[in-house]
């Protein structure tokens, strides 16, 4: 499991390839706990990827985040392939983004790294406070065992891991044309707890959690920008006319805001976890994309991001839907 | 626009419709105060002729160049104002309406609340129509050529009608003849023509017609394109004979090895077929099928020591290798007469149609009166031995229609009149029997239909008011139960036959058009008009029009005037050559448009695609509108992400100022 070498060695291999532009995987970062996207066109450069229980970043949202710069006249666009590393979680945003065009199949190539589970940053920062070096980590049989300075601690998963994790069914990539080794065991089910335990509250409790929730938004759009799902040319909540969200920061705004992506995400969201892990703030972001994602599910049978072939949700339409929901 | 927009606001009274519930002259004088507004007048109607007058000269005089109208609802009356807006040199889509009407007066009793509100819609219209665009009717080209799906009456006669005109006409019919249900009749109410006479010489006229290109035991597998230009594919299926070699003589059947063991359709299963088959004796076209349900040779592989219609067919005319044929083209309208199906009285378990051979339903009781039929037009009931002329008969009317229970709950139309035909057909033929109808009411509607009505009761036909609850069998006899309400009392009638007069339902394979044209149905599950009244053959796809009964039940006369009305409505738009479509349609800005094709799976009418384009230097993919197909229903720009489709005339820009207006006015 985790087999670097293996990694590394098929990295190389695919970066040599004519038709491929370059190969997107993850590195060390530049302190402590910390991983950084590893863009490699060359293969040297395949020597520093790694795969560790810290490799967090879902790199798919790369795929459409590129900026297509203007070709110059008589020049071609160049159309060679990207080449991505993914977890189960990341492949399932690259089919998402297949389901929704936003990328094409053949202008990817996609290794998979089945997962047993990345870690919490805040979870691991609060065992290990203050850690200025780098620090290397990786799984060993129900552990995540942490190179520190002062020697290799072990921690139980559990403890350490994303939640996203612990309840994962999708460890495996759904879709690859390279798995890098076995498959690992996934969670059987999920349950939404996290969600049931917010709609058994009262609305006022509710409304009062978010509230203060939103009104610590500074709205800096990490969110939105580090979410492989969110890459229209042209975001509707940058638009000035008509100006849908106003661009001043009070809790009225930012909860339209935090609603209107939510909606836009409903039967899109794969539950990557990337816009809470990077929001600064710490707004538990998953809570209310879990809320719609469990909705899909429960009412339309729909699980977004596991079938390539499969119609959109919010443009695909059964006679015998549920709409018991409008009101 | 860089000048100032010059608004004319115009408030309509409509007689007492709208002046009654709200102050129309506080309304006027209102509006005349909002910005941009240069005159505000009311007026007692303004759909009328010195109404528009008032408009086209504030329009010439006062230099309007926005107007808004606040009256009815626009789908009653926007046109009648875009001409007037037109006729005063004004493009037609600087109109809003206010409807002040259903919206307002109509839904409201408190005077000052409803005029409250109506300075509301009007202050919302003023606010948008100052931002409203001027938008062009474009015009495309007519494909002089009419798809007729069905060939029952009404596809036979709204089909001779186009190709009189001088039109293409293609026909596509599911089975192996045209004629459809008509063709299986023996007679018609209420003069009693001779079904067969009346209609053979119309099927003949089909076949024959050179501008009529006939498709039988064909199916329509899919329509693209728009009016005036839908693009037809057709699955001609196999029919294992070949159609210009067959002459029709019939010897392949007389030799098939299973002649005379597969119920005939046409006949209801009361008579017997081959495997190879004509439907009926005077099926158009005059040729053979072989069912490849049956055919021993087709099921097996194997007919004996080789399939006899071979050997028997001197015109060398049977071929075992053909194969389904794909058949494409392209015409300008569609008409759409697939007809009907009967409603399956095994549903009502009650009148023990599945449990006895002597309840029979109206259809089969047809063919057995008929010449033509499998007893020769004798009224016989049973084979060998057991058959027995019937003494006692009874109809009962009603069966799958206005009935809750099995969800019919509409009236079938030809019920009442077919049981008196038929009644009258069997007083005739057994003059010693006795007939009696059962019924909840009875509806002679048409002409001559009552006096029909009223000629078979006195030819000793009883009519008893009252629907049985069950039938049973008591000996050799049926026993009906029933409750004589005018009489008021309960009944236990002795027969020999029952017939039921079983309703009309829409096809079983009806969602094959729907999903391929994107029609609607009523609750009826038969296809939905444009209007109940004033567009009865229209559907709301442009230059689909149905006739017959796909669209509701109907009888034979009423069939035949819906085909000619769907046959003028298909030739108006052959004729002019040309088709104005719809300008407030979809908009795609490709700049900000990603691609996603969301909007292509939700339109619903098919007009959207996904095109790719140069966008400096690279190739991507946007969604882009054709504009013939785009309704304007505005499904698109309410799917998209990024904003990016918009409907004219209800673009964001201009709806945003409207609903502001609504939440800021108290």
């Amino acid at each position: 499991m985790a087999d670097l070498e293996k990694l590394r060695a098929v990295a190389k291999e695919t970066v040599s390839r004519d038709d491929v532009k370059y190969l997107i995987g993850w590195r060390q970062g530049t302190y402590g706990f910390r991983v950084s996207p590893h863009f490699i066109t060359e293969p040297e450069e395949a020597d520093k990827l790694i795969f560790s229980p810290l490799c967090s970043n879902n790199l798919a949202t790369y795929l459409t985040l590129v900026e297509k710069l203007p070709v110059p006249r008589g020049q071609e666009p160049d159309t060679r392939k990207i080449a991505l590393m993914v977890k189960g979680c990341d492949s399932r945003a690259v089919v998402q983004q297949l389901v929704e065009q936003g990328i094409k199949r053949e202008s990817v190539i996609i290794i998979g790294c089945p997962c047993q589970g990345v870690v919490d940053l805040a979870k691991v920062e609060e065992k290990f406070p203050a850690v200025l070096e780098q620090v290397e980590a990786r799984w060993d049989d129900g552990k995540i065992v942490f190179k520190l300075s002062e020697g290799e601690k072990a921690v139980p998963r559990e403890e350490v891991l994303a939640d996203k994790c612990l309840r994962c069914r999708y460890p495996n990539p759904v879709t690859a044309d390279t798995l890098l080794w076995e498959k690992v065991e996934a969670e059987s089910n999920d349950e939404y707890a996290d969600v049931g335990e917010l709609e058994g509250k009262a609305p006022e409790e509710r409304w009062s959690f978010w509230e203060a929730y939103f009104s610590s938004c500074i709205r800096c759009y990490s969110c939105r920008n580090v979410c492989p799902m969110c890459y229209c040319e042209d975001c509707i909540l940058d638009r000035l006319n008509p100006t849908w969200v106003n661009r001043s920061n009070n809790i009225s705004e930012n909860t339209a805001f935090h609603l209107a992506r939510a909606f836009h995400l409903a039967g899109r969201c794969i539950e990557c976890g990337e816009c809470e892990r990077v929001c600064p703030v710490n707004i538990p972001l998953m809570k209310l994309n879990r809320k719609l994602t469990k909705e899909v599910r429960e009412k339309f049978e729909y699980e977004p991001g596991t079938d390539p072939d499969s119609k959109p949700l919010q443009a695909s339409y059964r006679p015998n839907d549920q709409e018991n929901f409008i009101l | 626009m860089n000048n100032k927009p010059k608004i004319g606001v115009y408030v309509c009274h409509c007689g007492m419709n709208i002046a009654k519930t709200v102050d129309v002259e506080a309304v006027s004088e209102f509006a005349s105060r909002l910005p941009y507004v240069k005159v505000a007048r009311n007026y007692s109607y303004m759909c009328s002729d010195p109404g528009q007058q008032l408009i086209k000269e504030d329009i010439k005089n006062e230099g309007l160049t926005r107007v808004v109208v606040a009256s009815c609802s626009p789908r009653m009356h926007e046109n009648t104002f875009r001409k007037t807006l037109a006729a005063a040199g004004l493009n037609p889509y600087y109109l809003e309406m206010a409807n002040i009407r259903e919206h307002c007066s109509w839904v409201h009793e408190n005077r000052e609340e409803a005029t409250a509100k109506a300075k509301k819609l009007v202050y919302a219209a003023v606010a948008k129509v100052r931002l409203l665009e001027p938008l062009e009717e474009k015009e495309v080209e007519v494909e002089p050529s009419a798809l007729i799906v069905g060939g029952g009456i009404a596809g036979i006669q709204a089909a001779l009608d186009i190709a009189a005109a001088g039109f293409k006409v293609y026909m596509v019919e599911k089975t192996p003849s045209v004629g459809g249900k008509m063709s299986q009749l023996d007679k018609t109410f209420p003069t009693l023509d001779c079904s067969a006479c009346i209609l053979t010489p119309k099927m003949v006229d089909v076949a024959s017609h050179p501008n009529i290109e006939l498709m039988t035991y064909s199916q329509v597998e899919d329509i693209t394109g728009y009016v005036g230009n839908f693009n037809v594919k057709v699955r001609k299926k196999a029919r294992y004979v070949d159609i210009n070699k067959c002459t029709g003589c019939g010897a392949c059947a007389q030799e098939c090895r299973l002649a005379g063991t597969i119920p005939s359709e046409f006949n209801m299963g009361l008579g017997k077929r081959a495997a190879i088959y004509l439907p009926f004796p005077q099926a158009v076209p005059a040729k053979y099928t072989i069912d490849k349900e049956r055919c021993l040779f087709l099921t097996r592989g194997k007919c004996g020591k080789g399939p006899k219609c071979i050997e028997a067919c001197a015109a060398g005319a049977i071929n075992f290798e053909q194969q389904d044929e794909i058949v494409e083209f392209k015409v300008g309208t569609i008409i759409i007469a697939t007809g009907y199906e009967l409603f399956d009285p095994a549903k009502k378990p009650e009148y023990g149609y599945a449990d006895y051979d002597n309840v029979i339903t109206g259809l089969e009781l047809e063919r057995l009166v008929a010449a033509s039929g499998p007893t020769g037009g004798e009224i016989v009931i049973g084979k060998g031995e057991k058959a027995i002329v019937p003494k006692e008969v009874a109809f009962i009317s009603c069966v799958g229609s206005r009935d809750e229970s099995v969800g019919k709950p509409y009236c079938s139309r030809v019920c009442c009149m077919y049981s008196a035909k038929l009644a009258h057909l069997v007083t005739e033929k057994l003059p010693d029997a006795n007939v009696r109808i059962y019924y909840m009411d009875v509806r002679a509607f048409g002409k001559g239909y009552e006096e029909f009505y009223d000629r078979v009761r006195r030819e000793g036909v009883r009519y008893i008011r009252g629907n049985p609850s069950e039938i049973f069998k008591r000996g050799d006899k049926l026993v009906i139960k029933a409750e004589d309400t005018l009489a008021g009392r309960t009944l236990e009638d002795e027969v020999d036959l029952v017939v039921l007069a079983t309703g009309l339902e829409p096809r079983q394979d009806a969602r094959e058009i729907i999903d391929i044209l994107k029609l609607s149905q009523s609750a009826d599950g038969f296809y939905l008009e444009a209007h109940p009244k004033l567009a009865p053959v229209d559907t709301a796809t442009d230059g689909v029009y149905l006739a017959g009964c796909a669209q509701g039940p109907k009888d034979i006369p009423d069939t035949v005037a819906q085909a000619k009305g769907a046959a003028s409505s298909a030739l108006i738009l052959l004729s002019s050559g040309k088709v104005k479509v719809q300008a407030q349609i979809s908009n795609i800005n490709e700049a900000t448009c990603r691609g996603c094709g969301y909007c292509v799976e939700i339109c619903p009418f098919g007009a959207i695609d996904l095109v790719e384009v140069n966008r400096m230097g690279n190739i991507v993919q946007v969604a882009r509108v054709n504009e013939a197909l785009c309704k304007g229903c505005g499904a698109c720009a309410a799917g998209c992400f990024s904003g990016s489709a918009q409907q004219k005339s209800f673009k964001d820009q201009q709806i945003l100022p409207q609903i502001a207006v609504l939440g800021a006015m108290k």
